[in-house]
């Protein structure tokens, strides 16, 4: 038992560790924001995904890092953007339902879109090897959840708090082990809880 | 009174013609053709004569009568032709002629000669012009085919004499298959055109396309303006060109030039001509043909030798002597021209028509930008696809790679595709960069797959998925909260699709 919950201290401070940095890199602590309604898939016909997070402030989100992209002009269906200081003319060429044909630089490159919620829908539905993943997170020990600081359909970062969970007078955050999108959060506020009890699902959005 | 010149093209070369009547103190005159009543090039003439050619079969710059016929109407005193169309026909040379019209050109004989290669060969041999080794007349069965292929070396081709559209030819690589080459091409040709006779040339694998500009007067007087390298093609067609060559050392470009010069004066040629060249890959040279009008490509050439070869066309049909003296011709730096063409090179170079929304050239010292079309212009599907030219210049051919590159990224069209991307991925080639390549590059090289770079592609995935999720956010969104300072575009994105 000592073991283990040095163990677990071990972890905690890892993560504090995780999370000063975090902050220190890019000035905000998490990349993904609540809001999952905002991040979209971008894929090609070559297999190759965009995971695009689009905040309401701030730059976009693809793949997991926040890219320096500014917008320099704006039409109905033309975008002008800068990014490395390089211009990149974008254009849509044609749009079928979630399927669109942009123009950039003048070389057609075709995408299909969509939410978070479908691409992890198809991606269940999906039986062949891209299968959306599921990652449970159990409770290291027994204890009692104090606060859970997210909700159901929330975005969540790897190494995010999901909640707060106290044994042997120590308050332990659990925090996410992947990037994703919490699906059910299967504890309540107050509740105890044995070593190994299923306390969140997340669907992972990490290839 | 100012003399009249007529321009009997469009687009581009025109507009180009124009500055050059201009510079002559001459009224530069266009047709309008009904097929593009609205062209670019109109806004810059003096006169315009409306063609009327709505219901004709053929357009006015291929109609010679009603060419004629309208400079005779309108007092035209010289008709300069421009490229393509009836540049290099000789009867309409000569209708020019005998109805007392300057055609800027050489004599129509000599575009007459100059047009038939077997003519063109011959006098080629005449003034010791290297030609591709191959046998001057049909050679009469496998076994003499067999005997020649020896003497000049494989691979060879095979031609019927009476041969077209690649029935009856072959390319052998060695001898144990020329026989039965020879068998089967012959009886391919015996059945389809009525005649089994086989010529045999020295077949070049990888050649490159060399070509020397040069300018001659009436008075015998001949220079060259150095040589143009045209190798990178595309169904037969340029679509990117350099001047100088690579591959021509200088003491190449003095024996090629001299030789050109040679020609010329050996068969009396004046006004603008080039002289067509195949080159091997050992270095060796044969001519091709040679060309009687002032060429697309022609820009590059006066970039590197500051020569304004339209004045000259021009100056050259009015009997003055050429001032330029080969000695004080000199080459420099180097110039890259790309033709933009409204073709999708994502889609074997197919050709689009339609309207240019916008279009937005680079502007340099150091580029040149020749264009018969502006942002609202239509690309009808009656003329050919080019619409503009990029010509660069730059100090030496790396540095122009790199301004051409810059210019190319500083281009934008919205509302078609043009042969831009694709001349950005030949520019960064390895054997473009270094200038291995050949006429062949396109068929055995390029891929559609090399158009596309990563950071387009996600660029590409980023401006789908704003357009995508300004729709799915209106469904879901917690509505407008924005405040003033949310001017962030990403919201204002959002915000301009309500």
């Amino acid at each position: 038992m000592k073991i283990k919950l040095n163990k677990c201290l071990y972890r905690y401070s890892l993560f504090l560790e995780k999370l000063g940095k975090s902050k220190k890199n890019m000035g905000t602590s998490y990349i993904y924001k609540r809001d999952a309604s905002r991040l979209f898939i971008a894929m090609r016909e070559n297999g190759k995904r965009y995971k695009i997070y689009i905040p309401k402030e701030s730059k976009p989100v693809i793949n997991g890092q926040e890219e320096d992209i500014d917008f320099l002009e704006q039409e109905d269906f033309h975008y002008t953007f800068d990014w490395k200081g390089k211009c990149f003319h974008c254009e849509l060429v044609s749009r079928d339902q979630n399927k669109a044909v942009i123009k950039v630089n003048g070389v057609e490159y075709k995408f299909s879109l969509e939410s978070l919620f479908s691409y992890i829908r198809h991606g269940m539905i999906d039986k062949d090897g891209k299968q959306i993943n599921e990652n449970n997170i159990v409770a290291p020990m027994p204890g009692k959840i104090v606060d859970i600081f997210l909700s159901e359909g929330d975005l969540v970062n790897e190494g995010e708090p999901i909640l707060s969970l106290e044994a042997m007078k120590m308050q332990n955050e659990i925090s996410a082990n992947c990037n994703g999108v919490i699906r059910k959060i299967r504890v309540q506020s107050g509740q105890s809880v044995m070593k190994d009890e299923l306390l969140v699902e997340i669907n992972s959005i990490d290839e | 009174m100012k003399k009249r010149l007529l321009i009997a093209n469009r687009s581009e070369i025109a507009i180009r013609i124009i500055r050059a009547a201009r510079k002559q103190g001459m009224l530069a005159v266009v047709f309008q053709s009904d097929r593009e009543p609205d062209a670019l090039y109109l806004n810059y003439a003096d006169e315009i004569i409306p063609a009327r050619d709505a219901g004709n079969d053929k357009p006015i710059f291929l109609d010679p009568e009603r060419i004629v016929n309208l400079a005779l109407e309108n007092n035209i005193d010289l008709i300069h032709p421009g490229y393509g169309f009836l540049s290099e026909n000789p009867d309409f040379a000569q209708l020019c002629v005998d109805n007392g019209l300057n055609f800027i050109g050489p004599s129509p004989q000599l575009i007459r000669d100059m047009g038939l290669k077997t003519v063109a060969k011959s006098m080629a041999i005449k003034s010791g012009l290297p030609l591709v080794p191959g046998s001057d007349g049909p050679v009469t069965d496998a076994q003499a085919a067999k005997a020649f292929a020896v003497k000049i070396g494989y691979p060879v081709i095979l031609k019927a004499s009476a041969g077209g559209g690649g029935r009856g030819m072959r390319i052998v690589e060695k001898p144990e298959t020329i026989e039965r080459n020879f068998k089967s091409a012959s009886d391919e040709a015996l059945a389809a055109f009525g005649n089994g006779d086989m010529f045999i040339e020295k077949y070049l694998q990888n050649p490159k396309h060399l070509e020397f500009q040069i300018m001659g007067d009436k008075h015998g007087n001949v220079v060259h303006l150095g040589e143009r390298e045209c190798s990178l093609q595309r169904k037969h067609q340029k679509i990117l060109e350099e001047a100088p060559s690579a591959s021509v050392t200088p003491a190449m470009r003095k024996e090629m030039g001299d030789m050109a010069v040679r020609f010329a004066k050996s068969i009396g040629y004046y006004s603008a001509g080039t002289i067509e060249f195949i080159m091997d890959e050992d270095g060796s040279y044969y001519f091709m043909e040679m060309n009687t009008r002032i060429q697309v490509e022609h820009p590059v050439t006066e970039m590197i030798t500051g020569v304004d070869m339209v004045d000259w066309q021009i100056r050259v049909a009015l009997d003055e002597k050429l001032t330029l003296k080969q000695e004080d011709i000199h080459i420099k730096g180097w110039a890259i021209e790309c033709r933009v063409n409204t073709e999708d090179p994502q889609n074997r170079f197919s050709p689009q028509t339609g309207f240019i929304d916008k279009i937005h050239f680079p502007h340099s010292k150091e580029i040149r930008i020749e264009t018969g079309v502006q942002s609202g212009s239509v690309v009808t599907p009656y003329f050919d696809s080019m619409i503009a030219k990029i010509i660069v210049h730059g100090t030496d051919r790396a540095d122009v790679i790199e301004k051409t590159l810059a210019a190319l990224y500083d281009f934008s069209l919205i509302g078609l595709k043009t042969t831009v991307p694709f001349c950005r991925t030949v520019l960064q080639h390895p054997e473009f960069v270094n200038a291995t390549y050949t006429t062949r590059w396109v068929d055995s090289v390029f891929t559609p797959e090399m158009l596309e770079n990563d950071e387009d592609e996600m660029i590409g995935a980023l401006a789908a998925t704003i357009m995508y999720a300004s729709e799915y956010l209106q469904l879901s969104s917690d509505l407008p909260t924005y405040k003033n300072d949310s001017l962030n575009v990403w919201v204002l994105n959002k915000r301009l699709n309500y």
